[in-house]
């Protein structure tokens, strides 16, 4: 763990990480128990899941409470018991139904150390699809899709600039992009690069769910640019509880990944 | 930790995740389990390698909670939830911010990320002197 | 659209709501529709007409086969997700008005929770070259990819225009909650929430919190709608489609209306009312239930504004008054609503306003004679007033 805690390492007595606290009564790698333990099986009801084909086994959650921290020399028992068994989940892993374990632990004078709740996805493993599980790709941004309406923005976003529409016969500005004025109706249109600057009109802060490869929480502001249109982008640098409408913002244009850049936010600074 | 107040961030640990220290922590914390340390076992549970144990983490959030609170701190209670794997050849990035402080109770807010996602989240309830286990 | 005495709802059909329906959305659209047939006392061989929403995986004319349908003289799908929850009926209306058809079956199923779920950032296929997609590469990129989000900034907008809090929205989530308590078609049958319950739901996207938003659901509703001259014939009572409605502007966006000069308010229903109204031949002191589309709380406010039922800024006083819970002067969603009973696109909120004008609700309110029903806001929507046989 590379945990140099001081606790555990020197001193008199020293005590153990509680955070060991499970591992105490688990089997050896010979699947024996401690001497003088049950030879039950305590994890029958996950030993019973295997049987119906459930072999999949996740831990999900995990819950301890410390209420004391063992010493050398000291000497544990543990209870454990199923308090709950779910209906059948589907999950990304595949189907399966969620067990929670409660165990407690004592020490030799039957004073309870620890308690821990654990939550196992058992699971019925899908069917192996032919040839090599392929490695995991680092999650990446959606990427836009970029056609002959939108090209220009993405591309200018590339090229370190933040382009905005503008139609050449009425000189309306929009965003986002869109082949026809709806004002005058030309198709004839160039762009400006807008400064980057505005102020926040709204903004969301999202939590849940963690999408990624994004960092959370992912605060999202709708910004009135200072050339007259409105835009979406991530705002960074601010607490979530510091974000406010009206607050000015400038945007950066930065590579975000591989052919992607985007404008995005900062809170100016008074 | 006198100075500790609510909205202070833990300082960034990151842990560069290696096969052999999955093994490791899985055999450390007596967690047998083969798709901790068997690849092949792994692949035919349906993951593309071995990946660390829920003890390992445990561990890990244990150790990085108690490098910002210190010796004097004792850890009462965590609450984790695992999403992704943490995979060899990885990196697990732990962040985490004092949420709540009642003298010394204090309660902090966790995670792990790597380059897959969100490897682990929770809280965990520390006290961070004055501690009443017998090591004192 | 004008349709009094014209075009009835003959029969509601549902499935049981879950979170996993373990069997096919096709197999969901059957059994609701063919129980809607049997709630109209009517044979799939009569259905000439089919409608549904955009996001329904089920195709019409499938649905139809196997209900037992013959020939098929109309079909139509409304686009928009949840806002085209009344198209179909606009759409019903229109072809059996015209004679392009007599007898409707309106469906939706779906296994939003066991399937895709359109709240896990997911929605559509985000690699092709799709209108969804071009429209969406806006937002994307940038993590912005749930509905909770998205409706998030027009809240957010709504709270500093008119100094509504969470606790306001949270109000709203309560009623619907005790609604659907008593609800044991609900997915939170006998489980109320308190406000407190409320404010310690955790952030999804702030200010939303958990309790702020939709369920996500298994199931299937469906719909018989059939002419005032067969209707005659049924046994079941009809009610009728007193107006109907659809409504898009230039400030429409695909559930991101984030443009207009004001984003407070779903304009698209302010655009709407009057002529609702209008038609029906009456006013909102005349409607006696609401069955809004909520799929996140804050998204009621300012439908209660839009359709007359207080004034701009005042429906969080109007909601803390009580005026929308069990008892008020406009319950809303009395079955809970898509927070408290399932999230069925909209269309469960249209069968608890037909329940409610035949007398059959489970909160059933005494002497309902005319109920609002809304489509999605956020989005190019719909709404509808449905009038009681004997009003």
């Amino acid at each position: 763990m590379g945990d140099n805690n001081s606790l555990y390492l020197e001193g008199k007595q020293v005590v153990a990480p509680p955070t060991m606290l499970q591992m105490w009564t688990f089997r050896d790698v010979h699947g024996k128990y401690a001497p003088g333990s049950t030879d039950q099986d305590t994890y029958e009801v996950l030993t019973r899941f295997n049987e119906f084909g459930f072999s999949g086994s996740v831990a999900v959650s995990y819950d301890q409470t410390y209420h004391n921290y063992l010493a050398e020399g000291d000497l544990v028992h543990s209870y454990s018991t199923i308090s709950e068994i779910s209906d059948l989940k589907s999950t990304r892993l595949g189907e399966g139904c969620f067990v929670t374990e409660l165990a407690e632990y004592y020490d030799a004078n039957d004073v309870l150390f620890g308690e821990a709740c654990i939550t196992y996805f058992k699971y019925r493993i899908p069917e192996k699809k032919p040839g090599k599980v392929s490695k995991i790709e680092p999650p990446k941004r959606i990427s836009p899709v970029e056609n002959h309406d939108s090209k220009h923005f993405w591309q200018g976003l590339r090229d370190g600039k933040l382009l905005i529409q503008q139609c050449q016969q009425c000189g309306t500005l929009r965003h986002p992009p869109q082949p026809m004025c709806e004002a005058c109706q030309s198709l004839r249109w160039s762009t400006i690069e807008s400064t980057g600057k505005g102020s926040i009109y709204s903004y969301t802060v999202m939590h849940y769910p963690e999408i990624p490869p994004f960092d959370y929480p992912n605060a999202i502001v709708l910004v009135d640019l200072d050339e007259g249109v409105r835009l979406v982008s991530q705002l960074r640098g601010s607490e979530p509880e510091n974000i406010a409408i009206g607050q000015r913002v400038q945007a950066w244009i930065e590579p975000v990944q591989e052919n992607l850049s985007l404008p995005i936010f900062e809170v100016i600074k008074a | 930790m006198n100075t500790a107040r609510v909205g202070d961030k833990l300082p960034e640990l990151v842990i560069p995740i290696t096969a052999v220290q999955i093994v490791a922590g899985a055999i450390a914390t007596q967690d047998f389990e083969n798709v901790h340390h068997d690849r092949a076992a792994a692949e035919a549970a349906g993951t593309p390698d071995i990946f660390m144990n829920i003890l390992t983490t445990n561990g890990l959030v244990g150790r990085y909670l108690t490098d910002w609170a210190g010796a004097a701190a004792r850890i009462q209670r965590i609450q984790l939830t695992l999403g992704i794997p943490n995979f060899p050849g990885d990196r697990m990035t732990l962040n985490g911010q004092l949420v709540a402080l009642e003298g010394s109770e204090a309660k902090i807010e966790f995670k792990g990320r790597n380059s897959l996602g969100n490897h682990v989240s929770g809280i965990a309830w520390l006290r961070l002197k004055g501690a009443t286990t017998r090591a004192d | 659209m004008q349709t009094e005495k014209h075009i009835a709802i003959v029969g509601i059909g549902a499935t049981e709501f879950s979170k996993n329906s373990r069997r096919s959305e096709m197999q969901l659209a059957c059994e609701a529709a063919l129980a809607a047939l049997q709630d109209a006392g009517i044979q799939g061989a009569q259905v000439d007409g089919m409608a549904t929403l955009s996001m329904d995986n089920n195709w019409e004319i499938d649905v139809h086969r196997q209900i037992g349908g013959q020939q098929l003289n109309f079909f139509a799908r409304t686009q928009y997700g949840g806002g085209g929850s009344i198209g179909p009926f606009a759409h019903a209306c229109s072809a059996i008005q015209t004679g392009q058809c007599e007898t409707v079956v309106i469906f939706r199923g779906m296994n939003e929770r066991s399937g895709l779920r359109f709240g896990g950032g997911q929605i559509m296929n985000m690699n092709a070259l799709n209108p969804d997609m071009i429209h969406f590469s806006h937002y994307f990129p940038c993590g912005f990819m749930t509905p909770a989000g998205w409706i998030a900034l027009a809240a957010r907008r709504y709270m500093h225009e008119y100094g509504a809090t969470s606790e306001d929205f949270g109000r709203i989530a309560v009623s619907f909650r005790d609604f659907a308590s008593t609800n044991p078609k609900a997915f939170f049958y006998e489980r109320p929430i308190t406000l407190a319950h409320h404010q310690a739901s955790r952030v999804i996207a702030d200010p939303l919190r958990l309790f702020d938003c939709c369920q996500e659901s298994d199931g299937a509703v469906a719909f018989v709608l059939t002419s005032a001259a067969r209707a005659r014939d049924l046994d079941t009572e009809p009610v009728w489609i007193a107006s109907v409605a659809q409504r898009a502007l230039p400030t429409s966006r695909q559930v991101t209306p984030f443009y207009g000069d004001s984003i407070t308010h779903f304009s698209e229903f302010d655009a709407m009312a009057d002529e609702l109204y209008r038609c029906a031949d009456i006013s909102p002191a005349d409607i006696d239930l609401a069955c809004l589309y909520d799929h996140f709380t804050s998204a009621v406010l300012p439908q209660l504004e839009s359709f007359g039922f207080c004034a701009r800024g005042e429906a969080k006083d109007f909601v803390k008054d009580g005026h929308i819970s069990r008892g008020g002067k406009l319950p809303v969603n009395t079955h809970g609503g898509q927070i408290g009973e399932a999230y069925i696109h909209g269309l469960n909120g249209m069968a608890e306003a037909v329940r409610q004008l035949r007398g059959s609700s489970v909160n059933q309110l005494p002497g309902a004679d005319h109920a609002l029903v809304t489509a999605g806001p956020g989005v190019p929507t719909g709404a509808a007033i449905l009038r009681r046989a004997a009003a």
